[in-house]
């Protein structure tokens, strides 16, 4: 049976201001979604959310991961349960090489949903953990970069660690294909790409998407769907999804910008802070 | 046969010492005349408002002590001591000397380079075999006894010790190395380290710190290490203190630098209740250069007083000083750190750096980097900073399926690593990596060991685009390993 994350009346806020305000929405592996929205509409605190994000405080509403309600969990158990996020703006983290932390990711993600930590009331010793060889990894990891087209040189160096904007998606998309995770959310993988960055980014999407991964495809612009065709497309407004559809909806989008689908509330002056 | 002396440090105590091993009388006044100055110099108590670590010293109970715990050479060692030295082994090496407690056990020298008039040996045979040496060089002009209080103390009790000579043009290649144990409870050992690297020679000394004893009952561990770089020298000294915590350390560590010599200090410090480290750097000849490289870990209820000093006293010289430091628990360093312009010292370049991070709420760190200037074409500069682990740093690891401990720990791994790697022995690099691994709650041995695999043995060489099927299987013999 396919894995299905199932978002169910989402509220939270950040600093006690509400962002998102009752999002509902289903992604199933296989398919692929593509959220939209103007800036400031939620989307990036939806994706943080579902991953268990501290900064924000779930109010309202349930996230269903392969049948459990994930909300209790770490953002780290969430993440072995084959959830994915490809950051907006990943975070460098100077000495500590891709192939280190890549290889305890991995380690991490193949113990599969279960506690790892005391405050998560752990099986066993931590230590009891399997690690993989290190030639086992190295091959793995190597295939998935040849899959990519990444060079070589990525590995040694620190994550993220002076990696241009588009090093730094790449670097996402690598260890998506590493990790291999059954719902995976991206987070504006297109911001900040020139066309050439872009084109090589989306091929690398496409070359991962198939019957067991799910995607839910965050952006602000319609231009990354010239390159991966999502199955469905939601729009966001104010914290909610306003309007769902197909891939067309997207032409529609293009054609008239998001004005239109503004909910009437908002119209009528209710104040709502994006 | 040499006698334990009885707890207490006493002018009889350095008296009955010197006794027992026979001692020319000229020693024997060196060590009477430290009493003195040690009798004569108040403990130093650090400044107001400090975090109080020279003032904790100087209550410990430093009469409960015996200053004499004599262990007898080459008898077999203790199992613990034994296996810790075959695994500081593995690296090739050029000699190899080991003191426990009081006494020198072990000593090897590489013939060849015997011949060629190398000399490794305990310093208490140096005193009988190379008086000269010993007399121009022991606690003169490098650490002088009087520099303080625990010199001094040091001076009247040092024990067994290292004495090594390079002659003029030996260049040595593999390292050598030394461990300094302590396995008696309430016990204190004056291990003193005398290098003298003459003219255009060179060598890489290593030096490790443990204890290897239980309880409560503290011994004490004060040691001295002097390095002489003669004209256009190198040394490089590295030092891994581990000891435990029922043991205090203190250590003062200068290096006289001549004309274009150049002195490298590796300094980690990881182990000890209580640290008080003096490291100098003292560029008495144009053109010499030193290089201080530190890192420490402390936990629990350890205390650590660090302080260095670049002092320039000659032209064109440089220094740079780097230090990082991991506190957790409710242990407290403080640092200082000294830059010392002569005003003859003209074309001076030094710069100190000393960076921490905070693990817990209850450890606490200071800082202070400080310049004397008297000279005016000088390029100094020093920096701090002190912070704690960023929080959406921890959640981009996390997201990644690793938990949240284990992540603080892969930070605190990449906050020491650009550090390690300036550490030049990898035998060294990687029992340290497994030290601050081990020190940390909840780590394991296979996150050392992926640790390592990624920084010391993970290098793709170019790889035939064919060998490697998308499949990913069977590449193994294709993809070039350095150390597999």
């Amino acid at each position: 049976m396919e894995s299905e994350l199932i978002i169910k009346n989402l509220h939270a806020s950040i600093e006690g201001k509400a962002i998102l305000r009752g999002v509902d929405l289903v992604v199933k592996q296989g398919e692929v979604h593509a959220l939209m929205g103007p800036n400031g509409s939620g989307k990036s605190t939806l994706a943080n959310v579902i991953m268990g994000n501290p900064k924000y405080e779930v109010t309202d509403g349930e996230i269903w991961f392969k049948g459990e309600n994930i909300l209790e969990y770490s953002p780290d158990r969430r993440a072995r349960m084959r959830l994915f996020l490809a950051f907006q703006y990943p975070m460098s983290i100077p000495g500590v090489s891709v192939a280190n932390f890549l290889r305890r990711a991995l380690e991490a993600v193949r113990e599969g949903n279960k506690p790892l930590e005391e405050g998560e009331k752990p099986t066993g010793k931590m230590g009891k953990r399997n690690s993989i060889p290190p030639k086992e990894f190295r091959n793995l990891l190597q295939t998935k970069m040849r899959l990519l087209k990444v060079d070589n040189s990525f590995i040694n160096r620190a994550i993220n660690d002076g990696f241009s904007g588009g090093e730094k998606k790449r670097a996402e998309i690598l260890q998506m294909a590493l990790l291999e995770p059954e719902i995976a959310l991206m987070d504006e993988t297109d911001s900040g790409l020139d066309i050439d960055a872009l084109k090589i980014v989306s091929e690398s999407v496409n070359a991962l998407t198939g019957p067991n991964l799910g995607i839910l495809l965050i952006t602000h612009y319609q231009r990354i769907l010239d390159y991966i065709t999502p199955d469905f497309v939601h729009v966001m407004f104010n914290g909610r999804i306003v309007k769902s559809g197909g891939k067309e909806l997207a032409f529609e989008l293009e054609d008239k910008g998001y004005e239109w689908l503004k909910p009437a509330e908002e119209e009528n002056g209710v104040s709502v802070n994006g | 046969m040499a006698n334990v002396i009885a707890s207490g440090l006493s002018r009889g105590a350095v008296e009955e010492l010197s006794r027992q091993k026979g001692e020319p009388e000229w020693m024997l006044q060196k060590r009477l005349h430290a009493w003195e100055v040690y009798e004569n110099t108040p403990a130093p108590l650090g400044r107001r408002g400090d975090l109080g670590t020279r003032r904790t010293l100087s209550n410990f109970k430093f009469q409960e002590l015996s200053p004499y715990v004599p262990s007898e050479a080459n008898s077999t060692l203790p199992v613990v001591i034994a296996q810790a030295l075959k695994e500081a082994l593995v690296d090739q090496r050029s000699g190899l000397i080991v003191q426990r407690n009081a006494s020198v056990v072990r000593v090897e020298l590489d013939e060849s380079l015997k011949r060629r008039g190398v000399i490794l040996t305990a310093l208490d045979t140096a005193v009988h075999e190379y008086p000269e040496l010993v007399q121009q060089y022991f606690m003169t002009r490098c650490v002088p006894v009087e520099s303080n209080k625990y010199t001094a103390q040091h001076a009247a009790f040092w024990s067994g010790g290292v004495f090594l000579y390079i002659p003029k043009g030996v260049e040595i290649e593999q390292p050598i190395l030394s461990q300094i144990w302590i396995d008696a409870p309430a016990s204190a050992t004056f291990a003193h380290t005398l290098i003298i690297a003459e003219e255009q020679s060179s060598v890489h000394y290593v030096t490790e710190y443990n204890s290897a004893f239980e309880g409560e009952q503290a011994s004490f561990l004060n040691d001295v290490v002097e390095v002489y770089a003669r004209n256009e020298a190198r040394v490089e000294f590295s030092n891994m203190q581990d000891l435990g915590l029922n043991v205090w350390n203190v250590t003062n560590k200068n290096a006289m630098h001549e004309k274009d010599a150049g002195v490298t200090w590796v300094m980690a410090d990881l182990g000890s209740k209580l640290t008080l480290a003096n490291i100098g750097a003292t560029l008495r000849g144009n053109g010499s250069a030193a290089e201080l490289v530190g890192v420490f870990f402390s936990d629990h209820d350890q205390r650590f007083s660090m302080n260095t000093l670049s002092d320039h006293d000659a032209l064109s010289t440089n220094a740079e000083t780097l230090v990082k430091g991991v506190l957790t628990d409710a242990s407290r360093v403080e640092f200082e750190g000294m830059i010392r312009v002569q005003p003859k010292a003209q074309q001076t370049a030094s710069f100190l750096s000393d960076h921490t991070l905070l693990l817990s709420s209850e450890c606490r760190a200071e800082s202070i980097p400080s310049l004397e200037i008297g000279a005016n074409e000088v390029s100094a500069s020093h920096g701090a900073t002190t912070g704690q682990i960023d929080e959406e740093q921890l959640f981009y690891l996390m997201v990644r399926g690793i938990p949240r401990e284990e992540a603080e720990r892969i930070i605190v791994q990449g906050f020491f690593e650009p550090v390690l790697q300036r550490i030049p022995l990898e035998n060294l690099r990687t029992r340290l990596r497994r030290s601050i691994v081990r020190r940390m709650r909840g780590a394991d041995e296979s996150e050392a060991d992926a640790w390592l695999d990624a920084q010391e043995r993970w290098e793709i060489e170019d790889v035939d685009e064919h060998a490697i099927s998308l499949d990913g299987s069977k590449v193994d013999e294709e993809i070039k390993l350095s150390e597999y």
